[in-house]
């Protein structure tokens, strides 16, 4: 029998019993509709998720540590062993010629230091006051990482700091009675601000040191923490970390605290994490992280799915009933088929065509149903989610239910296959049946 | 259902030369109907041999068996058989897709067929909206449809008034005039009068046709 031919009868068959198909077919539009939406639901919630995330960090860099040797330090080593000479070399400094080390990298494209100011430090611009992270970093151009100016520079110079898009707001007047309104953000660009560091003395005196600094360039909103951070050249802030811990820091032989590698793009990321840890280094990505949440989101995928399944389940039986029945009814039929040449398999393939045919049907159904349902749901959840973003100060969502492309054709396909294999049975029976006592059958 | 068996068939041996129109008489349960399914090959023998055209029937697969139905054999019954969903054209069509014909041969093949039995008005009723005999008579045309050696027609009457039933038993002579071998089973003693061969039974054994008429001419017993 042509496929063509085959499919023709399965149609012409359901369609001679709509009623019942149809019926049958809603438990499946009920079990794939669920499906679709909890699954889409998962994969919105996922994005959502990935969105907030996006600019956390730039997914290029790679964050890299000295390594303590088997210390208490938590080493990560994918690759494992580290090599020959690793065992007796215990430490792994991230000395200049380590920067070299890590600058030869394949798809690396920067390799660039980077300290925090370690020192009690306020920064203050006119009444108001911040506590805000400073950093010096091994590049005089903050393009280097990625980042962009929204007035201003962002070359780093002596005398000169860039700070990040929310660094502004975060400065606030301390002598403010509670009540009292409190002023708007200053605009920083191109203003003088002052940065006092402080230590004491052996008797417990403190020694505070004063610097002041033009705001050269204010960044754009990254989403990252450079947002709230203050750039200088590094030199700057080992001059203030010396200064304030009494010590005198040769990078080439204590290593800096942290490099950021930068690669190419960002699915260079992991393999170059890899190697770097193969160096002997400790390295991190917000990649891992990211990874991490995506695990997260796909195993709720799946829970998710597995609960539409479950009502998808339940259709699966109504089916096995429903061709069951039809079998019953169309014993002699079955028996005429096998009396002008059909074989068992001819027969096998047209009820299993029937009850995938319902599986399909129902699985139209409910993709479209789910499909619909969400899209009403993204209405209502943005709206929501917007409201709760603005309250909150967080990126409001773009999308709350999200079905990719691949999720219909998967619970089409899939509901076909429910479909025929709850028929398996039903059909098996018809397409063994003995002819003679087939049309025999009252 | 329990545990008596019954011997529907008994030492029951016969031959059906080609190109006959052979009438298998018989009370109710004399087995006609077992001996036309198994000839058919629609039914198997717990015993026996069945030859078709040189063809052991007795020892073919289920898929072999279906194949010899499809090439071989016709098949008329007493309750028509039509599929009730499709259109007569459609019903006398319906074999040839097992056979994997295109459709456009189908539909040109059953249109001749249907003019042949003075139906090409109604190819598209469906058998619901025929009467008994002309129902018949698509099954006639389904018969035919992949040009059976044997046609195998059981009671084909036995729904019909005796007009009908006298056209359909004419067009059965017609076929076996236009060369084909036909076996009818009934037990209506008219249509003896188109049969070359007849074959009487008695509770499933073949007996002559005297002794055939003289236990049918004795009382039923109490
Ligand atoms: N499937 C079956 N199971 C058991 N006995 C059957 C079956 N089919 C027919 N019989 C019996 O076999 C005998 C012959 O039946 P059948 O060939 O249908 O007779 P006929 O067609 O001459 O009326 C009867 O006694 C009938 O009861
Ligand atoms: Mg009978």
């Amino acid at each position: 029998m042509k496929f063509f031919d085959l499919l023709r009868l399965v149609i012409t068959n359901l369609n001679r019993r709509k009623a019942r198909v149809g019926l049958t077919a809603i438990g499946v539009v009920i079990g794939t509709g669920a499906v679709v939406i909890l699954v889409s639901l998962a994969i919105g919630l996922q994005m959502n998720a990935n969105e907030q995330l996006y600019g956390i960090g730039d997914l290029s860099q790679i964050y890299v540590y000295p390594a303590y040797g088997g210390g208490g330090e938590v080493f990560i080593s994918p690759r494992g062993g580290g090599g020959g000479g690793g065992g007796t070399q215990d430490i792994k400094l991230l000395t200049n010629s380590a920067l070299q080390e890590l600058g030869a990298l394949p798809s690396v494209v920067a390799v660039i230091p980077r300290e925090f100011l370690q020192a009690n430090s306020v920064i203050s611009y006119k009444k108001l006051q911040t506590y805000t992270g400073m950093f010096g970093v091994g590049t005089n151009d903050l393009a280097d990482f990625g980042l962009k100016a929204e007035q201003g520079t962002t070359q780093l110079s002596r005398s000169t700091i860039v700070i990040g898009s929310r660094v502004a707001q975060n400065f606030m007047d301390f002598n403010l009675r509670p009540g009292q309104e409190p002023p708007p953000p200053p605009d920083l660009y191109d203003q003088q601000i002052q940065l006092t560091i402080f230590k004491y003395d052996d008797q417990g005196n403190e020694i505070r040191k004063n610097y002041s600094f033009r705001v050269a360039g204010v960044l754009s909103e990254a989403g990252s923490e450079a947002d709230y951070s203050i750039y200088l050249p590094l030199e700057q802030v080992k001059v203030m970390n010396e200064w304030a811990n009494n010590t005198r820091i040769n990078y080439n032989k204590t290593g800096y605290n942290e490099v950021i590698v930068k690669v190419e793009n960002p699915d260079k990321t992991l393999e170059v994490r890899d190697q770097i840890i193969a160096l002997g280094f400790q390295a991190n990505t917000m990649l891992d992280f990211v990874q991490g949440i995506n695990n997260f989101y796909q195993i709720l995928q799946v829970v998710l799915g597995g609960v539409g399944a479950i009502a998808l389940l339940v259709a699966a039986i109504g089916i096995a009933n429903t061709m069951a029945m039809s079998i019953l009814e169309r014993t002699r039929e079955i028996g005429l088929m096998k009396a002008v040449g059909a074989t068992n398999r001819d027969v096998l393939s047209l009820f299993l065509g029937e009850a995938a045919g319902i599986g399909f049907i129902g699985g139209l159904g409910g993709v479209l149903v789910g499909w619909l349902l969400g899209q009403m749901l993204n209405v209502v959840a943005i709206v929501y989610l917007a409201q709760q973003a603005a309250q909150q100060g967080g990126i409001p969502p773009s999308v709350a239910v999200y079905t990719p492309i691949w999720l219909p054709i998967f619970v089409l396909a899939f509901s076909t296959f429910i479909g025929m294999l709850s028929g398996l049975y039903p059909a098996l029976r018809a397409a063994t049946m003995i002819p003679v006592l087939a049309l025999k059958y009252e | 259902m329990g545990g008596t068996t019954v011997r529907a068939l008994d030492g029951v041996d016969i031959e059906i030369p080609e190109h006959t129109f052979t009438v298998v008489m018989g009370p109710s349960g004399s087995g006609k109907s077992s001996l036309l399914y198994l000839l058919g090959g629609l039914d198997r023998p717990t015993a026996g041999e069945i030859i078709v055209n040189g063809q052991r029937l007795d020892l073919m697969d289920e898929n072999a068996l279906a194949l010899f139905r499809r090439k071989t054999m016709g098949f008329i019954f007493q309750s028509f058989n039509l599929v009730s969903s499709m259109s007569a054209l459609e019903n006398v069509a319906f074999p040839m897709q097992f056979a994997g014909i295109t459709a456009s041969q189908r539909n040109e093949k059953s249109k001749v067929l249907l003019t042949q039995v003075g139906l090409a008005d109604r190819s598209d009723h469906k058998p619901s909206e025929l009467s008994g005999g002309q129902q018949q008579r698509v099954a006639v045309a389904r018969a035919l449809i992949n040009d059976p050696l044997l046609i195998l027609a059981d009671e084909p009457t036995g729904n019909l008034d005796s007009q009908s039933g006298t056209t359909v038993m004419q067009m059965l002579a017609d076929l076996h005039k236009a060369g084909r071998t036909v076996l009818v089973v009934t037990h209506d003693a008219r249509m003896t009068r188109f049969a070359t061969h007849k074959i009487f039974l008695l509770d499933g054994r073949v007996v002559s046709e005297a002794e055939y008429q003289s236990a049918a001419l004795q009382p039923l017993q109490p």
